[in-house]
């Protein structure tokens, strides 16, 4: 089975924002909570650049590691899930996070924090797959319909990649290599024929 | 450029990132377990060999506490022990199942936490000057207070002993501590890396005064017989003032 990976080439992001909008709104995601977000550096300089971000998927991830209920989990293709019902709203994922991925609704009693709410890589959660209560607590099951995460579907410069880990490193690879650098630099193949 | 996207994306995480997730992953639930099961251990060991302090409660007393104090104690003593209670349910979420229970738990947490914080400021200046340190509180540490032996011996102890006094300064000042950690935890608002900070001593400051609290319940339940009605009544029998506080002076 493959590895689920994310990959924003940089180089295309336009800081559109259509990632954010369209899993917002694709997923009908809690008020206030934004799984993806995008950075930008330099803004309004030369040199602009910008990057779509959302919940990593790690491999270790440190949120499974310090949650004190165990509701977060990985399965075998790499996707990090987790339970909204076992979740305690403690926060202690957000702060081993490195990428501040989980997120908070607030607004109960008290202004207490509801269950932590992350990118899911649109693969739903623990409940069973298309069930209406899967798709009210974490949204869509594309990956179960086999398709990309909405994010990386609607992307319109096609910078942000997602799936498969080694296909998404093959595509990135050709880009680079199309665009030129290293060995492939300008001119060279003009130049040289091969 | 990857440099100030690091920056912009994932900050210092090896400052506290790390040292919290390693802390958390290994440390505090084990800090938490040994301190509920040890600790009642030693105390029930200590109960079967050594055994309750006992003083004639029908003797002459001795007014030892004001109806103010006893008042704001109590107060302070019931939002404590939910702080207690509830701070242990996050921390053993797991075997209870956590979901809406936990979370209920937590409300309760803070509901008491900023109860416990307003009991606390009367209860610092009441009892301040009788809990300032004195030399002989250091001669009370070296004999321990005098509860690991049968005999009554007067204890060097004015109103308070050096344990009391170990415990209202750890509970009012780290209390603070803790109240104010626990309101940055609460709003999860601002830089990361204190967030992480205050959790890592929110932690660690809770495991000791959560020691503190249960050495607390059991020297004024069990270790010395009847203990408890002073708290109650505000009298304490005359013989128990000459054995454990005989530098008091009414």
């Amino acid at each position: 089975m493959g590895r689920m990976k994310f990959l924003c080439d940089v180089e295309r992001c336009i800081d559109c924002k259509g990632c954010v909008v369209a899993c917002k709104e694709g997923n009908h995601i809690p008020v206030g909570i934004n799984r993806r977000r995008v950075i930008t550096i330099d803004s309004g300089k030369p040199g602009e650049k910008s990057l779509s971000v959302a919940c990593m998927h790690c491999s270790d991830a440190p949120c499974i590691a310090v949650c004190p209920v165990d509701c977060i989990y990985q399965r075998d293709d790499g996707i990090v899930l987790h339970d909204k019902e076992a979740c305690i709203g403690c926060g202690y994922c957000f702060m081993a996070c490195p990428f501040g991925a989980p997120q908070f609704p607030a607004g109960q009693v008290f202004g207490a924090r509801g269950a932590m709410d992350k990118c899911t890589f649109c693969a739903g959660g623990p409940e069973k797959t298309f069930s209406a209560k899967e798709i009210k607590l974490y949204g869509q099951n594309r990956i179960a319909e086999g398709k990309v995460p909405l994010c990386a579907g609607m992307c319109a410069t096609k910078s942000l990649l997602a799936g498969d880990g080694s296909v998404v490193s093959d595509v990135y690879r050709e880009r680079v290599f199309k665009r030129g650098s290293g060995a492939n630099a300008w001119g060279r193949s003009k130049a040289y024929k091969e | 450029m990857w440099q100030t996207f690091n920056n912009a994306f994932t900050g210092e995480y090896v400052q506290y990132g790390q040292l919290f997730t390693q802390l958390q992953e290994v440390l505090f639930g084990r800090i938490f377990l040994l301190i509920m099961t040890i600790i009642p251990c030693v105390f029930l060991l200590h109960y079967m060999v050594i055994g309750p302090k006992r003083f004639a409660h029908d003797g002459p007393q001795v007014f030892f506490f004001g109806l103010v104090s006893r008042i704001v104690h109590w107060i302070a003593a019931a939002s404590f022990s939910f702080l207690v209670l509830t701070g242990l349910m996050v921390i053993f979420a797991k075997p209870l199942g956590g979901g809406t229970l936990i979370m209920g738990g937590r409300v309760v947490h803070n509901a008491s936490g900023i109860i416990f914080t307003i009991s606390a400021i009367p209860m610092f200046f009441i009892w301040l000057k009788d809990m300032l340190p004195t030399l002989y509180d250091i001669k009370w540490f070296f004999i321990m207070g005098g509860y690991l032996s049968k005999e009554k011996v007067p204890v060097p102890a004015g109103k308070f002993n050096g344990g009391q006094k170990m415990w209202f300064w750890l509970a009012t000042l780290g209390g603070f501590v803790l109240a104010y950690s626990g309101y940055v935890l609460w709003g999860l608002q601002g830089p990361v890396d204190t967030i992480r900070l205050m959790a890592i001593i929110h932690n660690f400051l809770a495991a000791v005064l959560v020691a503190m609290f249960l050495t607390h319940l059991y020297m004024s339940i069990f270790a010395i017989a009847g203990s408890l009605t002073s708290m109650i009544t505000g009298y304490k029998p005359k013989e128990e003032v000459a054995i454990l506080h005989s530098r008091y002076k009414e």
